[in-house]
C-alpha cells in the first residue's frame, strides 16, 4: 500500500506539515514510498525529494489538479516519465495562468504519461475517453452499486484506495482549522465546514487501510499496482544555461572572449599588462569549460540597461566580469581569488548578482522579462509564517481586536526563529526580558502555543525581488510557472530550489545607495556644480579615508550601522583594503576573531596558527576574514580538493548547516590529521571556520561593496547637503529620517521645513542648506504633490488663496501642509492660527460653491473678516509639526526635556569620552537597536541614542536588559546611568538603568 | 419665568451604591468590573482609582495592574437601578419633572414655579441633597442654573463633590473662562478645529460672530455658540413616560466567540423581554439586535415579525435570524443588545389553518405555564437547557 495522495504544507492553508515531517511519519508507519498531490503545485518538489532520500522512500512526484470554475473537481495527477513531469509543469501553468482553465478539456489535451486519479464518475469516463490513464479514487470501500465502482468497472480501470490527506496525524486536525480560518478570515470557533477538510483527512497507517478496505483487498493491491508503473523518480536538468543567438552564429564562447578583451583595453588601455591577458585567459578557460560564457553575455546586457550598477557576490572576483562592465573592482588589483566563483570542480550554477538603482530595477526587469518571452521568469520567494505573523493571525482567529493583538505583538522582542526551536512559544516568550512584564492569561497560552506550531508553514508564494531564470526552452518546461501579483511570470520554485534544480539564477536587485549617489551627483549638477565621474577616485581621498576611521559614516551604503561605526572607531583605518576587510569580518559570531584581528591590526606580535596557513592568511593577519578563506585553509591543511573546498565553504554559510556539517567536520580532521597537523591546532581553525555561521561575505563582494561605501563617503564629506537630501529621500537606510536629518543638524546643516514656493517633492540640499521634501509631509497624496508642482512651475503662488485654487487641496492635506510650515511663506508674519482661519474660509468658499446656485440672489458675499485669534502657543506648532513629519526642523525634541532633566546634571553626548570610567546620567532619544545573545543564550541589547549633540551608543548587558527591556519604545526620550567604557578609542555607555521620559 | 434646572449627579454612581452597601469600602479605591474574565471592561470605578489611571470601559487586567491595592466588586445594575428609583421617587417629591440618566446618578429636576411651595429653588436643592444623604446613603454634586447645559458644566467643574448656583444672566460670564471640552455636545472634531485656531475657552467662542463661527466649525456653528453662551431651551423630559420600545441587554463577562455561549445569551434576552411583553399585554412587531464587538464597532440588524408575537419561541427563532445577519465578524462580541419595536396590544386570535393552530396553542401554553411557575418559584425556577441556571 502506498499513499498515493498526500499533501504537504505547500498546499498552502490546507496541509499542516513539511516534507520531512510527513516522510519521517511515514517510514514510522511502514510505508515504502509516498506521492505528493500538493494542489496545483510542485513548489515542495525538491524538499519532497530530499525527504524520501532521508527516509529512504520512493518518490512519486504529482500534483492535485483543480478545476477554479467547479470547486469539486479534483484530479491527482502522478508523472510517470520525463514527459508526464514536462506535461505536469505545462499543465499546472496553464491553470495559474490561463483564463478559463477547464480541467476536463486541458487533460484531455495535455495530460499524456500522467495517471490520473479522481472520484468523479464522469471525469473519469470522459478521461479515459480521450486515451489517458485513470483511476477510480476512493478513500472507503464502495458498495458493489455505487456509481463510480460501477463505472470503474465499465471502463476497466482501477478502482484504487486513496484519500487526499492533509495532515499527517489526526490530532494535527486543529491546526489545520486553525490555517482555514485564517485563510478564510473566519473564526476558529465557527468555521466553515465547505472550507475544511474532514477530520479523518490525515496520513492513515497502512493497517487501518488493511481495515477498512479488508472487504475490498485488490482496490489496496491497486495502488501498489499503480506505483509499480511510475518510474519516474525526480528530474534531472543538468546545469539550463540561459539562451545564447548571435546574428552571426557566433559561439557563445567566442564572442565573450572577443567582448572581453575589448573590455580589457577599455579598462586597461590598448597595451594589456600579462598579468591581465593570462588571468584573462585562464578564466575564459574555465568558462568555457563549464560552458558559462552565454550566461556572462546575457548579463552584460542586462547591465548595459543603467549607467550605474554594482557587481555584487563572488561574480565580483572575475577579471571577464569586472571587462565586460558587469563589475567595477579590478581583481588583480585587489587580489580577488576566481576559483571562489567558478571552478572546474562546482557542480551547482554560480549566482551572477548586480545591483540596480532601486527605482530602477522594476525598468530593468520588465525589460529581460519583454526580450526573453516565455523563457524568463522571476523566482519566488515562500512567505512563511514568522512569529510575530503566527501570533497575529492566530490571535485574529481567535477573534481578539487587532488593537489588542498589536499591544501583545508590540512587545515581543526582535526574536529569531531557532531561539524557538525547542521549547514551546510561551515559555520562550517568558524567557526573554521583555514579557517580565503582565501575564498574559488562557486564552494567551493557547494561542501561542498554536501560533508555534504555525511557525515556518508557507502562507503564500510572493515574487523573490530581483531573481531572474532564463531557459534555453519554455521555462514551463522545466517547473511550473504562475503569476505574481505584481503580474510578472513567476516560477514555483524558491531560489534555494532553482539552484538544486541547476536553473541558473541572475539576482537584479535594488540597492538604494545607487540612487543615493546617482541623485547627489544630480543635485550637484543642478545647483551648477561640476562633477567628473569618470575621474573620481574616491579611495585615494584623504579627507573621505578619515572620515571612514573615525566611523563618521551614518548614510553611507554598508558602514553606516553602529556595529560598524564603532568597528571603524576601534580599527582607526579608512583605507580601502582595510574597510574591504572589516566590512567582510564583522558577523555575530566572530567577535573574539574581530578583536583578535584589530589587536593585530594595532602591532600585537602574531604568529600563525599552522606554518601551512601562513601564506594563506597573510594579508588577514592570520585570522580567517573572508568566505573563501574556509576553502583556502581547507585546502592548505587538510587536503580538500577545490570542489570539496568548496562545498564546505557553501556549507559554513548556511544557516541550517548543523545537519551536513558532521560529514565535513570528519574529512577535515582527517585530512588535517593525515597531514601532520597537530590537534589542538586543528580544533583551533576549525573554530575559527565556524565563526562564519551563515553571516559571511566573500572578499569580491566586499571590494564591489566598498567602493560604493566610498562614494558615498565622498559625497557626505565634500556635499554634505546634496548627499544627506539623496538619503532621506530615498529612505531605507538604516535610521529613521528624524536621526538623519539629526545628523544632518550636527553636520552643521540648516534644515529648513518643506515649503509650498521652494520645495520639491523630494528633498534637496544646497551650500549648507537641507530643504525637506513636500513627500515627507505625512497625509500628502502623491498627486496633490504633483498637481502643486505642476502649478508652480507656471508661476509661484502669490498668497494662500493663490495656492489653493490652484491646486485644489483636501481639508486633511491643507491641514498637513499647514502643521509642516509649508505654507508659512504664503502668509508673512501671521500667525498659523490666521493660516488655519484663512483656511477654513476657503474650504467654506469651496463647499459653498460646489453646490446649488443660491435661491435669494446671486451677488457676491463679502469675505468674513479674520477675527482676533490668540497668539499660537509654539509648543503646539512644534507638536503638530512632528506629528505630520516625523521630526522638527531647527531643534532636536529632546530639548523640550531639559529643563525637566535639570535636577539630574545629564552630561552631553558629545562629551561622553571625556567621562571615560566614571558614571554619568545622560539624556537619550532612542535611535535604532539590536538584540544579541551572549555565549550563555542570555538575550542582551546593543541601542543608539542620541541628544542634541550627538550619536551614542549604549550596551544593555543582560540583567540591565531584563530590567528594562519592556520600557524600550522607538523615538521616545530617556535618561540613562551608567559607566562610560572605551575600548580602541570607541566610547560606549554601560548602561545601569533608564527612565522614560514624557508622557507613559 | 425664570428657569430652575437642579442637576443632582452622585459621582461615581455604581461605586458610590456600592459603598452604601458595603461601609468597609470608603475611602479605599473601587473598582466595579465582571471579575470572571482578566479581559472584561471596567464598569465602574472609584475617584482614587480614576487617580491611579483606571478608566472606564478599560480592561480589567490593566486597570487591576494600574491600581492593584483596589477592591474589585462585580457590577449589579438592578442594585443601582433600584437605588436611582429611590433617588429618583425623592426628586419627584420636589418636583414632576424629572429627568433621569440610566442609573448613572445624573437627575435633572425642573424647579421652575416652585418657590411658593417648596421656597427658593437653592433651599430646595439642598433638602434634596440632604434627604439623598441621610435616606440612601448617597452624596450628589447638586448645581442649580437656569437651564441642563449650564447646570451639567457646572457639575463638571466642581466634581467630584461641591455644589455651584449660576445665577441667572451669568450663565455666558461662568462659562467664559472655562476650556471648551466641559461643554456638553462638542465633539472631538470641533474641539480640534477650534484649537487651530487658538480657540480653547468657551469665551473666546463666544467673542465670535456667527459668520466667523460658521467659518470655524461650519454647521454646527449655531449648537456650539449656543453652547458657549449658556444658552439652552431643552425642558426636562418627565420621568416614566410610556415606552415604545421593550430592549434586554447582555454583557458577556469575557468577550467571546462560542456560537453556544452567544445563543445561551440571546435566548435569555429573549425570555426577559418576552415576559415584559406580556406582563404588558403587548406584542412586537419587529426585533433589532446590536451586536457589540471587543473593538468597539457595533453591527445593528434588524427583522420584522410577521404576524406580531410575544412569544418566547417565535421571538428566539426570528432573534436566531437576526443574529446570523449582525454577528458576521471574526472579532469576538463583547455584548448584545435585543430591542423589539412596533408594539401592539397582545392579540389573542388564533391562526385559520389548525396545524398551525395546534402549534401556536401549544407554545402558548407552554410559555403560560413557565411563565406561572416563574411567578410563584422565581425567574430561575426553570429554565432552558441552552441557558445554564445562574448562581442566584
Amino acid at each position: 500500500m502506498i499513499p498515493l495522495a498526500v499533501h504537504s504544507h505547500h498546499s498552502l492553508m490546507w496541509g499542516t506539515a513539511s516534507w520531512m515531517k510527513i516522510c519521517r511519519r511515514a517510514r514510522h508507519l511502514g510505508y515504502t514510498g509516498l506521492a505528493m498531490a500538493d494542489t496545483d503545485s510542485l513548489s515542495g518538489l525538491w524538499q519532497f525529494l530530499e525527504a524520501c532520500r532521508c527516509h529512504d522512500l520512493r518518490p512519486i512526484i504529482g500534483a492535485t489538479l483543480t478545476d477554479p470554475r467547479t470547486a469539486g473537481h479534483r484530479v491527482v495527477c502522478l508523472a510517470m516519465d520525463e514527459n508526464g513531469y514536462t506535461n505536469l509543469c505545462r499543465l499546472l501553468t496553464r491553470r495559474h495562468r490561463q483564463a478559463g482553465f477547464c480541467l476536463p478539456d486541458e487533460l484531455a489535451a495535455g495530460g499524456k504519461r500522467l495517471y490520473l486519479l479522481t472520484t468523479d464518475p464522469d471525469l473519469l469516463a470522459r478521461l479515459h475517453t480521450a486515451g489517458l490513464k485513470v483511476a477510480a479514487m476512493t478513500e472507503r470501500p464502495l458498495t458493489a452499486g455505487h456509481s463510480l465502482r460501477r463505472m470503474a468497472a465499465a471502463l476497466e480501470v482501477p478502482l484504487v484506495a486513496a484519500a487526499e490527506t492533509f495532515f499527517p496525524e489526526a490530532e494535527d486536525h486543529l491546526l489545520h482549522r486553525l490555517l482555514r480560518a485564517i485563510d478564510c478570515r473566519g473564526c476558529l470557533q465557527r468555521p466553515e465546514t465547505r472550507q475544511v477538510a474532514s477530520s479523518r483527512a490525515w496520513l492513515a497507517a497502512p493497517d487501518d487501510w488493511e481495515r477498512r478496505f479488508a472487504g475490498l483487498p485488490q482496490a489496496l493491491a491497486a495502488s501498489d499496482m499503480i506505483a509499480e508503473q511510475i518510474s519516474f523518480r525526480g528530474p534531472d536538468f543538468g546545469l539550463v544555461m540561459p539562451p545564447w543567438n548571435d546574428r552571426d552564429s557566433r559561439t557563445a564562447h567566442r564572442v565573450l572572449r572577443q567582448a572581453a578583451f575589448a573590455g580589457a583595453r577599455r579598462r586597461y588601455g590598448n597595451r594589456l599588462p600579462p598579468a591581465v591577458v593570462q588571468r584573462l585567459q585562464h578564466e575564459l578557460e574555465i568558462i568555457a569549460g563549464m560552458k558559462f560564457s552565454s550566461c556572462f553575455l546575457v548579463v552584460r546586457d542586462i547591465v548595459a540597461h543603467s549607467p550605474r550598477t554594482c557587481g555584487r557576490g563572488s561574480a565580483a572576483a572575475s577579471l571577464v566580469a569586472y571587462c565586460l562592465g558587469i563589475t567595477n573592482v579590478c581583481p588583480l588589483r585587489h587580489n580577488l581569488y576566481f576559483g571562489r566563483f567558478l571552478n572546474p570542480g562546482r557542480k551547482d550554477p554560480p549566482d551572477i548578482d548586480v545591483d540596480f538603482a532601486w527605482d530602477e530595477r522594476d525598468r530593468v526587469i520588465a525589460a529581460v522579462l519583454g526580450q526573453y518571452g516565455n523563457r524568463a521568469a522571476m523566482v519566488s520567494s515562500r512567505i512563511v509564517f514568522q512569529p510575530r505573523m503566527a501570533i497575529r493571525e492566530t490571535a485574529r482567529a481567535f477573534g481578539l481586536p487587532d488593537a489588542e493583538i498589536g499591544k501583545v505583538t508590540g512587545r515581543l522582542p526582535r526574536f529569531r526563529r531557532s531561539y524557538f526551536a525547542e521549547s514551546r512559544l510561551p515559555e520562550a516568550l517568558r524567557e526573554e526580558g521583555q514579557w517580565r512584564g503582565p501575564a498574559l492569561g488562557r486564552t494567551w497560552d493557547r494561542i501561542l502555543n498554536l501560533a508555534w506550531r504555525l511557525i515556518g508553514t508557507p502562507r503564500h508564494l510572493a515574487v523573490h525581488p530581483g531573481g531572474v531564470v532564463l531557459t534555453p526552452r519554455a521555462v514551463s518546461d522545466y517547473v511550473p510557472v504562475q503569476t505574481a501579483a505584481k503580474g510578472v511570470p513567476m516560477i514555483q520554485w524558491d531560489k534555494d530550489d532553482a539552484e538544486e534544480a541547476g536553473l541558473v539564477k541572475i539576482d537584479l536587485l535594488g540597492n538604494r545607495s545607487l540612487a543615493v549617489i546617482r541623485d547627489t551627483v544630480a543635485n550637484l549638477k543642478a545647483n551648477g556644480k561640476k562633477f567628473a565621474e569618470n575621474r573620481w577616485r574616491p579611495e585615494e581621498d584623504q579627507a573621505t579615508a578619515g572620515a571612514i576611521a573615525t566611523g563618521r559614516t551614518m548614510g553611507c551604503f554598508y558602514i553606516e550601522s553602529p556595529a560598524m561605526r564603532l568597528l571603524l572607531q576601534k580599527a582607526g583605518r579608512g583605507d580601502f583594503e582595510h574597510l574591504v576587510a572589516l566590512s567582510s569580518i564583522i558577523r555575530p559570531a566572530a567577535n573574539e576573531f574581530v578583536r583578535r584581528y584589530l589587536r593585530r591590526l594595532h602591532g600585537e606580535p602574531w604568529q600563525p596558527v599552522h606554518p601551512l596557513l601562513e601564506k594563506v592568511l597573510a594579508e588577514t593577519f592570520g585570522v580567517m576574514v573572508y568566505q573563501e578563506d574556509v576553502a583556502r585553509v581547507a585546502r592548505a591543511l587538510a587536503g580538500f580538493t577545490d570542489a570539496e573546498a568548496d562545498a564546505l565553504r557553501k556549507i559554513m554559510a548556511r544557516k541550517d548547516r548543523r545537519r551536513h556539517l558532521a560529514d565535513f567536520r570528519q574529512r577535515f580532521w582527517a585530512g588535517a590529521r593525515a597531514g601532520q597537523v597537530a590537534e589542538d591546532v586543528i580544533g583551533r581553525v576549525w573554530e575559527m571556520m565556524l565563526s562564519f555561521s551563515g553571516y559571511s561575505f566573500c572578499k569580491a563582494h566586499s571590494a564591489s561593496y566598498a567602493r560604493v561605501s566610498f562614494q558615498a563617503a565622498f559625497l557626505k564629506v565634500h556635499h554634505p547637503a546634496e548627499f544627506m537630501a539623496a538619503v532621506i529621500t530615498n529612505g531605507g537606510g538604516f535610521y529613521t529620517t528624524a536621526a538623519y536629518v539629526s545628523e544632518a543638524r550636527r553636520m552643521g546643516l540648516a534644515v529648513a521645513a518643506p515649503d509650498v514656493n521652494s520645495s520639491v517633492a523630494a528633498w534637496t540640499g544646497r551650500g549648507m542648506t537641507l530643504q525637506a521634501g513636500l513627500a515627507t509631509v505625512r497625509g500628502l497624496a502623491a498627486e496633490t504633490c504633483g498637481r502643486i508642482l505642476a502649478a508652480r512651475q507656471e508661476r509661484p503662488f502669490s498668497h494662500l488663496e493663490d495656492f489653493l485654487e490652484r491646486t485644489n487641496p483636501s481639508e486633511s492635506e491643507a491641514r498637513a501642509l499647514a502643521d509642516a510650515g509649508a505654507l508659512d511663506s504664503l502668509a508673512p508674519g501671521q500667525d498659523r492660527a490666521v493660516i488655519f482661519w484663512r483656511l477654513a474660509r476657503w474650504l467654506q468658499k469651496r463647499k459653498n460653491s460646489s453646490g446649488q446656485l443660491r435661491l435669494f440672489g446671486t451677488a457676491a458675499r463679502q469675505p468674513v473678516r479674520v477675527p482676533r485669534l490668540p497668539p499660537d502657543d509654539p509648543l503646539n506648532l512644534y507638536r503638530r509639526q512632528f506629528a505630520v513629519l516625523g521630526f522638527l526642523c531647527d531643534r532636536h525634541p529632546i530639548s523640550f526635556f531639559r529643563k525637566r532633566l535639570e535636577r539630574f546634571r545629564p552630561i552631553a553626548a558629545c562629551r561622553l569620552a571625556d567621562y571615560t570610567g566614571r558614571r554619568v546620567n545622560l539624556a537619550g532619544w532612542l535611535v535604532t537597536g539590536k538584540l544579541v545573545r551572549t555565549k550563555g543564550g542570555d538575550p542582551m541589547q546593543f541601542l543608539s541614542f542620541e541628544d542634541e549633540t550627538g550619536l551614542f551608543e549604549t550596551v544593555f548587558f543582560p540583567k540591565t536588559y531584563a530590567r528594562f527591556s519592556h520600557m524600550l519604545d522607538c523615538a521616545r526620550p530617556y535618561l540613562l546611568t551608567g559607566r562610560v567604557r572605551q575600548d580602541m578609542k570607541a566610547v560606549c555607555l554601560e548602561v545601569e538603568r533608564i527612565a522614560r521620559l514624557g508622557r507613559q | 419665568m425664570e428657569r430652575a434646572i437642579v442637576h443632582l449627579n452622585v459621582a461615581d454612581f455604581a461605586v458610590a451604591v456600592e459603598r452604601v452597601v458595603d461601609r468597609r469600602l470608603a475611602g479605599r479605591p473601587v473598582i466595579v468590573a465582571p471579575p470572571a474574565a482578566a479581559r472584561a471592561p471596567v464598569y465602574d470605578m472609584s475617584d482614587e482609582a480614576y487617580r491611579a489611571g483606571v478608566r472606564k470601559r478599560m480592561p480589567l487586567a490593566r486597570a487591576l495592574r494600574l491600581c492593584p491595592e483596589a477592591c474589585l466588586r462585580p457590577p449589579r445594575p438592578e442594585l443601582y437601578q433600584r437605588a436611582m428609583d429611590d433617588l429618583l421617587r425623592r426628586a419627584l417629591d420636589f418636583s414632576p419633572l424629572v429627568e433621569p440618566g440610566p442609573a448613572d446618578g445624573h437627575l435633572f429636576v425642573d424647579l421652575t414655579g416652585t418657590s411658593r411651595l417648596l421656597g427658593p429653588p437653592v433651599d430646595a436643592a439642598w433638602k434634596l441633597r440632604r434627604r439623598a444623604r441621610n435616606e440612601l446613603g448617597l452624596d450628589p454634586i447638586w448645581t442649580l442654573a437656569t437651564n441642563k447645559l449650564v447646570a451639567k458644566v457646572a457639575s463638571r467643574l466642581v466634581k467630584p463633590a461641591g455644589e455651584y448656583i449660576v445665577a441667572a444672566g451669568d450663565e455666558e460670564a461662568f462659562l467664559a473662562p472655562l476650556p471648551l471640552h466641559l461643554l456638553p455636545g462638542l465633539k472631538a472634531g470641533d474641539l480640534e478645529r477650534l484649537a487651530r485656531l487658538n480657540l480653547t475657552r468657551a469665551g473666546q467662542v463666544a467673542g465670535l460672530t456667527a459668520d466667523q463661527l460658521r467659518v470655524a466649525v461650519g454647521s454646527r456653528a449655531d449648537l456650539i455658540a449656543a453652547a458657549a453662551k449658556g444658552l439652552d431651551a431643552e425642558p426636562v423630559l418627565p420621568a416614566g413616560r410610556h415606552t415604545e420600545k421593550v430592549s434586554a441587554g447582555h454583557v458577556f463577562a469575557g468577550d467571546t466567540n462560542c456560537p453556544g455561549k452567544i445563543k445561551a445569551a440571546l435566548l435569555e434576552m429573549v425570555q426577559e423581554a418576552g415576559h415584559r411583553l406580556r406582563s404588558g399585554k403587548l406584542a412586537a412587531g419587529g426585533l433589532t439586535l446590536v451586536v457589540a464587538h471587543s473593538d468597539g464597532v457595533r453591527c445593528i440588524r434588524r427583522k420584522r415579525c410577521r404576524p406580531e408575537s410575544a412569544n418566547d419561541f417565535d421571538l428566539f427563532e426570528l432573534a436566531c435570524q437576526v443574529l446570523e445577519l449582525a454577528w458576521t465578524r471574526r472579532v469576538r462580541v463583547r455584548s448584545l443588545h435585543l430591542v423589539c419595536w412596533k408594539l401592539r396590544p397582545l392579540s389573542v386570535t388564533l391562526p385559520l389553518f389548525a396545524a398551525e393552530r395546534r402549534q401556536v396553542l401549544r407554545r402558548r401554553n407552554l410559555v403560560a405555564a413557565l411563565d406561572r411557575i416563574r411567578s410563584r418559584f422565581g425567574s430561575r425556577a426553570v429554565c432552558f437547557g441552552r441557558t445554564p441556571a445562574k448562581a442566584s
